[in-house]
């Protein structure tokens, strides 16, 4: 299996570090590129093209830490805010257009209503994705 | 234009469809997860699951900001609802209802619904636009102008062939806008144009004067 | 009075045979049949087959000559359209309507109609006996 490219989404959870980490080692000896990507999404009362300067910044914090997750381990990384309205299929949408090898993910133990839950994202992309995905829970 | 499709079923997935082809944003709101989850799957964000006849959803959908709604469910009371509710509630500027009973279009017009189609009056019209012995064919209907555009033929059995415009005793309402001829080209009528067998006249009338036109057209 | 009733379910079997024992001139119509074993044997009005939303259904039931039409069906749309017809259309001098999304309820007593909303009016009637007992708690 190649690296050459990989796609990492991040929401700013704490196994976004470890999917980070994980991605460069991967990527490395490949000499993969690695993109970090951030989905601002846009509910349905506001245009697509609106722009939330909170939403934006918040989530160019949260690829300014995994890119110095990167940093550390001595790999650079590009980092993308994509704006969509729903965030599987902008996922889905980037890792098409770019052509990646695969897509890799950290995710955290949640429940839902009490129960196990692994939200609509991660089976959205599990099930649409044009490559292989890696999930990793922390 | 941002434009709301309420119900996922056949009509509203195509109309979804043509409606992204011609580079509009749309949503379609479905009840149904599953046609929802097979929309999303095929065409991306553009389905959203809940009932098109709520205001929170409308709300939460951002209709307030939407330019139509078409309602194009398989039930005349759920679209004459998400009707109402978009426009009295969300201030749409448009309205579109699709109905079952075409008896229904003088109520829906009535309660605000601004266009309705029937899939069964365009049927009937189409089907008196293939019969070519149909002396009378409505072509199309101005719905705000309380108007149809008609096309009338004039047969070697009309009264009127050979007479002038100006003698035929035309209802008040309509206006004769073209004649095309069997051979010849087309020309717009005059007091003093002749009618002949075969001519074709494109008329503009009130439904309720359509039957009185043809008479004086035709004299039969 | 004559009264109809669109939608023969508990509350419309009951309600009709309530305005029927005090003497008024009842019509329940229904589009399905079966719903009609919910009036009592007793009951001395007429049970229909029809379907409310329809215009034809309407003045079959006698909507022309109706003092009150009283929507109670299931579905808040159904009765929404088959008031808005007693009401616009045959002018029914009384047409009250059962709504349950209080939201919708709201809004189409907004624009003129007379609405229930059975939601609202039995979680408020639920809280009010809540606090009752707590007020007599404390006294």
């Amino acid at each position: 299996m190649e690296f050459k490219k990989v796609l990492v989404p991040v929401v700013g959870s704490e196994a976004d570090g470890e999917a980070m980490k994980l991605a460069c080692r991967l990527a490395k000896k490949d000499k993969g590129k690695v993109w970090a990507v951030s989905v601002v999404a846009i509910k349905r009362v506001l245009p697509l093209d609106a722009e939330i300067d909170s939403e934006i910044r918040s989530a160019e914090d949260v690829l300014d830490s995994v890119e110095s997750v990167a940093e550390e381990e001595d790999y650079e990384v590009e980092t993308d805010v994509l704006q969509a309205r729903e965030v599987g299929p902008a996922i889905v949408d980037e890792a098409v257009e770019r052509g990646v090898d695969i897509i890799l993910m950290g995710i955290t133990y949640k429940r839902r209503f009490g129960q196990f839950n692994l939200g609509n994202v991660v089976p959205y992309v599990l099930k649409n994705s044009p490559c292989p995905v890696i999930l990793y829970q922390q | 234009m941002y434009i709301i499709v309420v119900g996922g079923g056949r009509l509203g997935y195509y109309l979804l469809k043509a409606l992204l082809n011609e580079g509009h944003e749309v949503l379609v709101l479905e009840k149904d997860v599953r046609v929802c989850k097979t929309i999303t799957d095929e065409l991306g964000s553009v389905c959203f699951r809940g009932d098109g006849c709520e205001a929170s959803t409308l709300a939460e959908v951002g209709t307030g900001r939407a330019d139509m709604l078409v309602a194009v469910t398989g039930d005349d009371e759920d679209n004459l609802v998400a009707c109402q509710v978009a426009k009295h509630k969300h201030n749409v500027p448009r309205t579109i209802a699709r109905l079952r009973n075409p008896q229904n279009a003088a109520l829906f017009k009535k309660l605000g619904v601004d266009v309705t189609i029937s899939t069964t009056d365009i049927i009937i019209e189409t089907i008196e636009r293939e019969v070519p012995t149909h002396p009378l064919t409505q072509l199309m209907s101005l719905d705000e102008k309380g108007l149809v555009i008609v096309d009338v033929k004039i047969s070697t059995e009309s009264t009127t062939v050979g007479k002038m415009v100006k003698e035929l005793s035309l209802p008040k309402e309509s206006k004769l806008a073209l004649i095309i001829p069997h051979e010849g080209s087309t020309h717009v009528p005059a007091a003093n144009t002749v009618l002949r067998a075969g001519d074709q006249i494109i008329a503009v009338t009130s439904p309720e004067t359509k039957e009185a036109l043809r008479a004086a057209l035709r004299g039969i | 009075m004559k009264i109809i009733i669109m939608g023969c379910g508990r509350v419309g079997a009951r309600f009709a045979s309530l305005m029927d024992e005090d003497g008024h001139e009842v019509t329940v119509l229904d589009n399905d049949t079966y719903s009609f074993r919910r009036l009592p044997a007793s009951f001395g009005g007429t049970a229909l087959f029809g379907n409310g939303i329809d215009e034809e259904a309407q003045k079959r039931a006698g909507i022309e000559e109706a003092d009150v039409f009283v929507a109670l069906t299931q579905g808040d749309n159904r009765n929404v359209m088959s008031c808005q017809i007693a009401k616009h259309v045959f002018n029914v001098p009384r047409v009250m309507c059962r709504i349950y999304d209080p939201l919708r309820e709201e809004m189409y007593s907004a624009l003129g109609l007379e609405t229930i909303s059975p939601t609202k009016v039995f979680a408020q009637l639920l809280k009010d006996k809540i606090d009752k007992k707590e007020e007599k708690a404390e006294d």
